[in-house]
């Protein structure tokens, strides 16, 4: 595949508008974090809604590296959509910002493993992996996790690479696929 | 403040007590935030909001740590359950406070982001509210033929980069008609400066809160 080293303020808008798109779509979903702590906390299981939802947190990243295909775009699309959600409604206020920034930077640390050369299924498991040490090594301190015990950790470690394989890897695949079969991507 | 030393300021406060545990340095921030937003003349309703949203997930941190860890350390499930609070509130003293506009043109003119990128980011955030409607009708054109769009189907997101795609089109070739170029020099209408008042005031808060952040519990 060729790839343009250059941005484009056309690129630069789409970027933002995937990122605020997905903000809008997961707007009506943030119940589904809420419901899940609640279901989970009697049980002593209450940051696994954390790991559970990361890949939905995580998907315009992966996104933005596959359709724009310029180096840096995973880490741009995912630090947007973070900017976006921080100004419109959300829930974590400055510390979004943050998380945007790690993920971004794990999500695009995936792309630059593969030297930006081709982009299919591996990938897509190169990105997940990166995303999931990173973002895990995140939560080591913000969220605490350091105090859990090991095979809490190790669970929460598998759900969270789950979470993100299906959400930024398997159902980011079948965008693309749609959206290559509709030649609407002039590269 | 200049928008852009303030969300510094915030992202520096929030990146520390990420990797400190001070309860009462957690409070400290809380209240002063609190505070801030008050003399700002934010809403009662605003407020109460912000203590709504991070209230369930602090609370299930807060019963992890407490109850289901193997330390079962009090103190450090309280600094965690405050920690989610310093977050929102700190965070919202730059989010109700300044506008997306403030950021932009800041970091354009005083950190030399290029005009592409703070225009262009710009344009898209605008569109916010015709996003939000744009969702709503692809969703229910698709049951207007009995095809449920839920959040994970592939289809909702393909319809919405469609959307985004000619949006984004239409509005770089918007800009362009008013006679935006691309890496070429511009001149500001409106000023934006950094002044030393800014320096002070990113210094001085930060010292301020390395004293209850390093000696008290």
């Amino acid at each position: 595949m060729n790839q343009r080293a250059h941005w484009h303020v056309r690129d630069i808008i789409l970027l933002a508008l995937i990122g605020i798109l997905f903000g809008a779509i997961f707007l009506g979903t943030n119940f589904i974090y809420d419901g899940l702590t609640v279901v989970l906390t009697p049980i002593g299981l209450a940051p696994m809604a954390n790991d559970l939802s990361m890949g939905i947190w995580i998907m315009a990243g992966p996104l933005a590296g596959f359709m724009l295909r310029i180096p840096g775009a995973g880490f741009l699309g995912e630090f947007l959509a973070a900017i976006g959600e921080m100004f419109f409604g959300g829930q974590w206020g400055a510390s979004t910002m943050i998380s945007g920034a790690v993920q971004g930077i794990a999500i695009e640390l995936g792309f630059t493993l593969t030297g930006y050369r081709f982009y299919n299924w591996l990938t897509l498991v190169l990105s997940t992996t990166t995303s999931t040490i990173l973002t895990f090594g995140w939560d080591m301190f913000r969220n605490g996790y350091a105090a859990f015990s090991p095979q809490m950790l190790i669970l929460l470690l598998v759900v969270r690479f789950i979470s993100i394989f299906f959400f930024g890897g398997v159902l980011v695949k079948l965008i693309t696929n749609l959206l290559e079969r509709s030649h609407v991507l002039n590269r | 403040m200049n928008a852009s030393m303030k969300l510094l300021l915030v992202l520096l406060i929030s990146l520390e007590v990420s990797f400190t545990h001070s309860l009462s340095a957690n409070l400290l921030l809380i209240s002063a935030s609190l505070i801030y937003l008050l003399i700002h003349r934010t809403s009662l309703k605003a407020i109460m909001f912000l203590a709504l949203v991070p209230f369930l997930p602090a609370l299930g941190l807060f019963v992890t740590i407490y109850y289901f860890s193997p330390g079962q350390d009090l103190h450090f499930a309280w600094v965690l359950f405050t920690r989610m609070y310093v977050y929102v509130t700190v965070g919202a003293s730059f989010t109700l406070t300044s506008t997306p506009l403030e950021l932009a043109l800041s970091l354009e003119q005083n950190w030399h982001l290029p005009s592409k990128f703070a225009y262009g980011t710009l344009a898209a955030f605008n569109m916010l509210p015709k996003i939000k409607s744009a969702i709503v009708t692809i969703r229910t054109a698709g049951l207007m033929r009995g095809v449920v769009l839920s959040w994970w189907s592939p289809q909702l997101y393909f319809k919405a980069i469609l959307v985004a795609l000619n949006w984004s089109e239409n509005l770089a070739q918007a800009m362009i008609s008013h006679g935006f170029v691309e890496d070429q020099p511009r001149t500001f209408y409106r000023q934006i400066k950094v002044t030393g008042l800014d320096y002070g005031f990113l210094l001085g808060i930060l010292v301020m809160i390395q004293l209850p952040i390093w000696l008290l519990p």
